[in-house]
């Protein structure tokens, strides 16, 4: 009986201990999805730094703040005009959609963050990246200098001994040649008769067929060539990094402050276009970031765009009515045929597919480029290899049953018709 | 056994006609416009040595020089502030109302703006149909011809002085007349009341070119409510019509077919019940209506007085009421007349009679007809009446007199356009120029608007505020789906301005409703359904008011024209009264019985036609007692009632934009006035033939399908007994190609033969949602219109022995004929026909011959069952086209967007704004075809993915089902066992065409089903009592035979 009571304390302990764990990995999502925009942990972005914050404020209060700080501010809680004036009355977005349960696990995810696998990833980064170093040099050093030179001497060496020992034949050819004047003459080679070669045949005696055959054969060369050529670069814009209208490092945005891609292009789950964000998803957090600290005390010019763009008055903190909106003419990078229909939903939402598969590691561009070829041949491969995620989607449950049924553990997008050609094009 | 019935496309495949014959021997009506390609067309080309090197070496520099370029930058410019509910990529649907039609409509917006409207399916009294005006009146809005602006004397000002100098002129005038056509909404009544309140000296008019005076008048007389009635056909065991076109042009075409249809389903809906409506058409030209009808009588316009004289009596000695004292009865027809009034009286309280006649006597008497059999209150409903149309005839004509004495000087034309449609219209244009002020407010410069001093363009219903009482107690919102794309102002909103009110009109609309909806919530509610609804039950009326006076009048009238030639004018299904005559969809959509686009022509009976000496493509010109109309051409039409000449209204546009101008000739100019009304028939024309010829484009005969089985019916009689009636397969199934696995979805398509109705909704909500290009007049002459779904009407003939008929001489005919069947000779009867409706689309085969054939794999099967089609894979052999036993492959021969030549809506970046940004604008020198909306099938696959879940049946409506108004085609996945297709699939009724070949498409269609008391399936029950046994086998041997006679044959 006691081993039953202490088996399920430690039973419970453990689900206590796994839901504990859970609600950080919500919170963690949560926290990439909702706060991003505004906050980071350890520094001040638009809104504070946030580690800390479980022990200055208890959490009743936090999750009200976190609902909706202005009810709580405009309520007259003293703590919470404080921390509105502290924070130059910048208002928190209301995050009336969360549960109680949720703003709780954000909130253990502050307390407690990952900080081994924080810490884990650049030790493991730093270390494959020194083992590729290593490598790198030895190879440089084989082609180094002196190899080169070693190999050239050898070669001369080698070519000296050829010419010698031509000559040497050359010499002893004549010598056999002057003794032996009939042997010599037998063993000459016959002379041949011109008009059996095929030379002769092709381009003397039927001139055109001689010039239709190589023109041919150009033809085919250049034809292979250029069917090449258009497979493989016309309209092909990989690595295109075209210089845009503002200055816009996603290096620093979704690298350093871990911006949710999804806060900005949030199309990308819902429907057919990631969508470039409208200006005024950039004064969200540019109302108040100016970057001032960079510049003396100025708006960063970059950053003066936007407001020149929107019409924003930065001296006043207002927006100006006067001042003419002007949108901003972004340079498109990845471009798809018309003919090609592309939903991001399908690949972002239904297909789970990372926005770094296609995009390549845009948290590390300053200048975004075009990672993919955009060539129908990398759908196609992708389409062979990517498996459906049968099991967490309704939509697939006759098609799990399937599987099932078959003893087969997944299917790839191109098992369910996922190469037609109408999928894409119509 | 195969069906007994023989099928002809038109009249020249019947006869023989040689160059109908040419063209069945080309096999493909199209040829390869090598000349129009290489010569005047596509640049000079005539095939000289030195020109040809040229080319070939500029040919080869453009394309290194294009090789090397770098494709060019493209940008991207988001919103600045996002609207909250558009997202790009993901369209909006907004519930608003066609004011015209009063039919409850979805507006699909893109980006912002609208690229397609379907029907509401909420709305009572739609249920979800539109018709062909509908879907291509979103076209309207990217017309660039229309009016951009306001404008004063032919200057261009702004709003706020064409303002000042019209109030100006209005305080000076001495009468003011408003000459608008039936306005329907309460909002613009309220406007024009305060318009009126500030200058007394107004008189409103309501003008209506096709008018329904008579009705609104004899209702007036017989009832004490001068208004057009509702009616509810779905209510109507019995349905007796005297020329009311209802299904396609009448009242409230797609409310009519809604209701109608309902008691024509079959074994379907309703629990399989197996009853259905019977309905009688009375009528001089073959209407959409008379085509669906089970009994149709071929009736010259001047016996219809007669024959409602002759239909009252009979009812009233059956009910025992007053008759009408005739001089006798009417020789024709009398046993149809006999039936129907039997059947009425048996079904009285739920049987109807409508006519179409503007003729107050006439409707006088229907008026007597339907309140002895009790109708009143139950199929015509006069409490909840119709706001779609009206009409005002004396007062239009007093209002000309007026303007020419200066009685009236002041006049504002709203959405009416008389200079064009009034039949004496040079007296009505005199008294335009002698008026001190004239306003238009049309959106189109057309006739009417030239003559006009003041211009205040509408907007177009997509930009507009409103509301529409369509039928009282029915209220549909207006909202605007995009801002005016012009400096335009809504013409409710300029009568405010005139009276001095300055609220804006969306104000004043919410003001008017707010309160009666209760509140915010109920004003919010009703904008977001589209309509708001409180219909009361209706009254029963009674009324002892007999026209007896006009009694002889009708006799004499119709003796005195027993031989003479007759002209009766109707208004075709697409462009109506001829409102919508620059509308290039509606320009192209065929006619639903001749199939002719892009003109109109005098239809004239077969016999009528030997009478006058006159074949298809004769131009003549006809003379009434009162107007000319000039040269028209003319077209030989089965079922045509004998000596009557039909022209249909709403041609011969001469201004209001370069697509409509100069199509046809203008007919309005043989209507006249009765003292009472206006009439659109006339007795006793005279017809000259100008000896000119003309050829119609016409898409009827392109498509040959020789004598097969693709069609096939049987009477309800039969039906009930065996619901396999007409429909007992035979073909003897081999194939060569192994089955294709669907195992997750397999779309697929039922189409009902007796639910359709042939009105070509599906065309233009098909061209408008695959973005098909219009080609034009002369393109659809040369058989290569481009339309994805086609509408084929077959008519089939019958002689008095009720032997089918077949040709007397011809390949095709001796390959049909067979031992019953009688020949045809000059005194064959083609007025009484009867016809069938099949749409037809790529049928997605699952052993799909155009895919076998492609060299380059452009056409290619997918594991849903569709037959998928990669333009860009395709190099244009058309072996595909040629190889499709369907023939619904089309093949792009001209580049049709920005092309000079096709300078319709795709050749100017306002009119490129319909184009649905989820489908493929086609090049020149690529086939295409249907796709079952392929992007609806892959957006309502992701739908259900992002919503994880599985794909419920109804998520995913082509664009041809989900708008049509009598649910004809239904669509779905035949691998889920619950849905409807699948049901319809396995349905006694199913049958797909052309069998034998096994092609398996994955296209059925149900048997077309008569009320009729004759067979019309026949021959199986011969069949089964021969073969007590009857085994496949046998019926292969049969079948052996059937293929040896053809063989000898050919």
């Amino acid at each position: 009986m006691r081993f039953l009571r202490i088996t399920s304390l430690f039973a419970l302990l453990a689900l206590g201990a796994s839901f504990a764990k859970a609600d950080v990995a919500e919170g963690e999502q949560l926290f990439n999805a909702n706060c991003t925009a505004c906050h980071a942990l350890n520094e001040k972005v638009v809104g504070p730094a946030l580690k800390g914050v479980n022990e200055k404020y208890d959490e009743a209060w936090l999750i009200k703040w976190i609902k909706n700080s202005q009810a709580l501010v405009k309520s007259g809680d003293a703590k919470a005009v404080k921390a509105y004036n502290e924070n130059n009355q910048a208002v928190m977005t209301s995050f009336e959609n969360l549960s109680d349960a949720q703003v709780k696990s954000i909130l253990e995810y502050i307390k407690t963050p990952p900080v081994a696998q924080a810490a884990a990833a650049p030790v493991g980064g730093t270390a494959t990246s020194t083992g590729t170093e290593v490598a790198a040099t030895a190879q440089d050093a084989f082609y180094n200098n002196t190899t080169f030179i070693a190999l050239s001497i050898m070669a001369l060496i080698l070519f000296v001994i050829v010419f010698v020992l031509y000559r040497i034949k050359q010499t002893v050819q004549g010598i056999y040649n002057s003794k032996f004047p009939e042997q010599a003459a037998l063993e000459a080679e016959p002379v041949v008769d011109v008009k059996t070669t095929w030379k002769y045949k092709l381009f003397t005696k039927h001139p055109v067929v001689g010039t239709i055959i190589v023109i041919l054969g150009f033809t085919v060369v250049l034809g292979i060539y250029g069917f090449n050529y258009g497979q493989t670069e016309v309209g092909v814009q990989q690595g295109y990094a075209p210089a845009q209208p503002i200055n816009y490092s996603h290096e620093l945005h979704a690298g350093k402050y871990k911006i949710n891609c999804l806060y900005c292009h949030n199309g990308a789950d819902k429907g057919k276009q990631a969508t470039i964000p409208s200006a005024s998803t950039c004064m969200n957090c540019h109302m108040h970031v100016t970057a001032s600290a960079k510049y003396d005390g100025q708006v960063s010019p970059e950053i003066a765009k936007i407001y020149d763009a929107v019409g924003w008055d930065s001296e006043k903190k207002a927006y100006d009515p006067t001042k003419q909106q002007k949108p901003i003419k972004w340079v498109r990078i990845h471009n798809l045929p018309d003919l090609a229909y592309f939903n991001h939903a399908q690949h972002v939402k239904a297909g789970k597919v990372e926005c770094q598969s296609c995009h390549g590691a845009v948290e590390t561009m300053k200048v975004v480029y075009q990672q993919s070829s955009l060539q129908m041949g990398w759908c196609i491969n992708c389409h062979r290899e990517a498996k459906v995620d049968v099991d967490n989607n309704d939509y697939y449950e006759k098609l799990h049953e399937d599987l099932k049924a078959q003893g087969k553990s997944y299917a790839t997008v191109s098992n369910i018709g996922g190469l037609e050609c109408g999928k894409c094009h119509y | 056994m195969e069906n007994k019935n023989k099928y002809w496309k038109g009249l020249e495949e019947l006869n023989n006609d040689p160059k109908f014959l040419q063209n069945k021997r080309n096999e493909f009506a199209e040829g390869i416009p090598l000349e129009d390609v290489l010569t005047d067309k596509d640049g000079e080309m005539t095939s000289n040595r030195r020109d040809f090197l040229k080319y070939f070496g500029f040919g080869i520099s453009a394309v290194a020089l294009a090789a090397c370029n770098k494709a060019p930058v493209k940008n991207v410019i988001p919103y600045i502030v996002k609207p909250e509910n558009i997202t790009p990529g993901i369209p909006n649907w907004y519930a608003s109302t066609n004011p015209t039609t009063g039919v409850s409509v979805l507006v699909k917006t893109r980006e912002g703006r609208p690229v397609k409207i379907e029907g509401n399916p909420e709305s009572p009294l739609f249920k979800g149909g539109v018709n062909a005006v509908d879907h291509a009146s979103v076209l309207e809005l990217y017309d660039n011809e229309r009016l951009q602006g306001p404008k004063a004397e032919g200057n261009e000002v702004d709003w706020n002085t064409l303002d000042g100098k019209i109030t100006k002129g209005l305080a000076a005038a001495k009468g003011i007349r408003i000459v608008s056509g039936a306005v329907n909404s309460p909002s613009t009544k309220k406007a024009i009341a305060e318009f009126t309140a500030k200058y007394p000296q107004t008189k409103h008019i309501v003008y209506e070119p096709v008018s329904y005076n008579a009705i609104i008048e004899a209702n007036g007389q017989s009832f004490g409510k001068a208004v057009i009635p509702g009616y509810q056909f779905d209510k109507a065991k019995t349905i007796v019509s005297f020329g009311a076109d209802f299904l396609g042009t009448w009242i409230s075409p797609v409310e009519f077919t809604k209701q109608w249809v309902k008691n024509r389903k079959v074994g379907t809906t309703n629990n399989g019940a197996k009853t259905m409506s019977r309905h009688y058409q009375f009528e001089s030209n073959l209407s959409l209506t008379g085509s669906n009808a089970d009994v149709r009588v071929p009736l010259k316009p001047s016996a219809t007085s007669v024959a409602l004289i002759s239909l009252y009596n009979k009812v009233a000695s059956l009910a025992g009421a007053a008759k009408l004292s005739s001089p006798g009865d009417v020789e024709f027809a009398v046993n149809m007349i006999e039936n129907s009034a039997k059947e009425l009286w048996a079904n009285r309280g739920a049987s109807i009679v409508v006519c179409g006649s503007n003729n107050i006597s006439d409707q006088l008497i229907v008026n007597a007809i339907n309140s002895v059999l009790g109708n009143i209150g139950t199929t015509v409903d006069l409490d909840n009446y119709s706001n779609q149309t009206g009409g005002n005839d004396a007062a239009f004509e007093t209002f000309v007199s007026e303007l020419n004495s200066g009685a009236a000087d002041a006049v504002i034309f709203f959405n009416s356009n008389p200079a064009y449609n009034y039949y004496a219209a040079d007296k009505l244009i005199t008294g335009i120029k002698k008026a001190t002020v004239s306003i238009s407010t049309n959106s189109v410069a057309d006739e009417t608007t030239a003559l006009c001093k003041f211009h205040a363009p509408d907007n177009h219903f997509l930009e507009s505020w409103g509301d529409v009482e369509t039928r009282v107690g029915f209220i549909g919102l207006m909202q605007p789906t995009i801002s005016p794309v012009f400096n335009t102002r809504q013409a409710s909103e300029s009568f405010l301005r005139w009276s001095g009110n300055f609220t804006d009109y969306y104000t004043f609309v919410k003001n008017n409703w707010t309160a009666a909806l209760g509140g915010e919530a109920g004003w919010n509610k009703a904008l977001h359904d589209g309509f708001t609804t409180s219909m009361k039950t209706p009254v029963a009326y009674n009324t002892s008011i007999l026209p007896q006076d006009a009694v002889n009048a009708a006799y004499q009238t119709y003796t005195s024209n027993k031989d003479k030639v007759e002209l009766s004018l109707y208004t075709k299904v697409g462009l109506g009264d001829g409102r919508y005559a620059n509308n290039p969809w509606l320009q192209e959509m065929p006619d639903p019985i001749s199939k002719v686009c892009w003109d109109n022509y005098a239809a004239i009976g077969k016999v009528t036609a030997d009478k006058l000496n006159l074949k298809d493509g004769d131009v003549i010109t006809i003379k009434t007692k009162t107007g000319v109309i000039e040269k028209i051409p003319v077209l030989v039409q089965p079922g045509q009632a004998r000596d009557t000449i039909s022209i249909a209204l709403g041609y011969g546009r001469t201004a209001g934009g370069r697509v409509g101008a100069n199509v046809g000739k203008n007919a309005y100019t043989a209507v006249s006035f009765n003292g009472k009304t206006y009439s659109y028939t006339s007795a006793d024309v005279k017809v000259e033939k100008t000896g000119d010829g003309y050829e119609l484009p016409q898409t009827q005969t392109h498509h040959t399908i020789e004598g097969r089985d693709i069609i096939r019916e049987a009477s309800l009689g039969e039906f009930v007994k065996d619901p396999k009636a007409g429909n007992h397969k035979h073909a003897h199934i081999i194939t060569l190609w192994d089955e294709h696995d669907s195992k997750g979805h397999r779309w697929a398509m039922a189409v009902d033969l007796n639910s359709c109705t042939g009105c070509g909704s599906c065309v233009v909500s098909c061209n408008a949602e695959n973005n098909v290009p219009v080609v034009g007049r002369q393109e659809i002459l040369n058989s290569r219109e481009m339309h994805w779904m086609r509408i084929d009407r077959y008519y089939s003939f019958k002689d008095e022995k009720g032997k089918k008929l077949t040709r007397e001489s011809g390949l095709a005919g001796n390959m049909l004929k067979g031992s019953e069947e009688g020949l045809i000779n000059g005194d064959t009867d083609f007025e009484n026909v009867r016809v069938v409706f099949q749409p037809l689309m790529c049928q997605h085969c699952g052993h799909a011959p155009c895919e076998t054939v492609c060299p380059v794999l452009a056409t290619v099967h997918s594991s849903e069952g569709l037959n998928h089609m990669a333009y860009n894979r395709c190099v244009g052999t058309r072996y595909c086209a040629n190889n499709c036993p369907y023939k619904v492959r089309r093949f792009n021969w001209f580049k049709y967007r920005e092309n000079d030549q096709f300078d319709f809506y795709m050749n100017n970046d306002l009119g490129r704004m319909v184009i649905n940004p989820d489908v493929t604008v086609r090049s020149r020198g690529v086939m295409e075809k249907c796709s079952f909306c392929i992007q609806r099938i892959q957006a309502g696959k992701l739908q259900a993915k992002l919503e994880n879940r599985k794909v419920k049946d109804g998520d995913v409506k082509t664009a041809c089902q989900q708008s049509c108004p009598a649910d004809a085609i239904i669509f779905g996945d035949v691998n889920d066992k619950n849905s409807e297709i699948a049901k319809l699939f396995n349905n006694e009724r199913s049958y797909v065409l052309l069998e034998e070949y096994n092609v398996q498409p994955s296209v059925s269609y149900m048997t077309k089903i008569r009320n009729v008391d004759e067979e019309l399936a026949g021959g199986h029950t011969e069949h089964s009592t021969t073969a007590p046994g009857h085994t496949g086998h046998e019926e292969a041997k049969h079948d052996t035979a059937a293929h040896a006679n053809a063989e000898n044959a050919h």
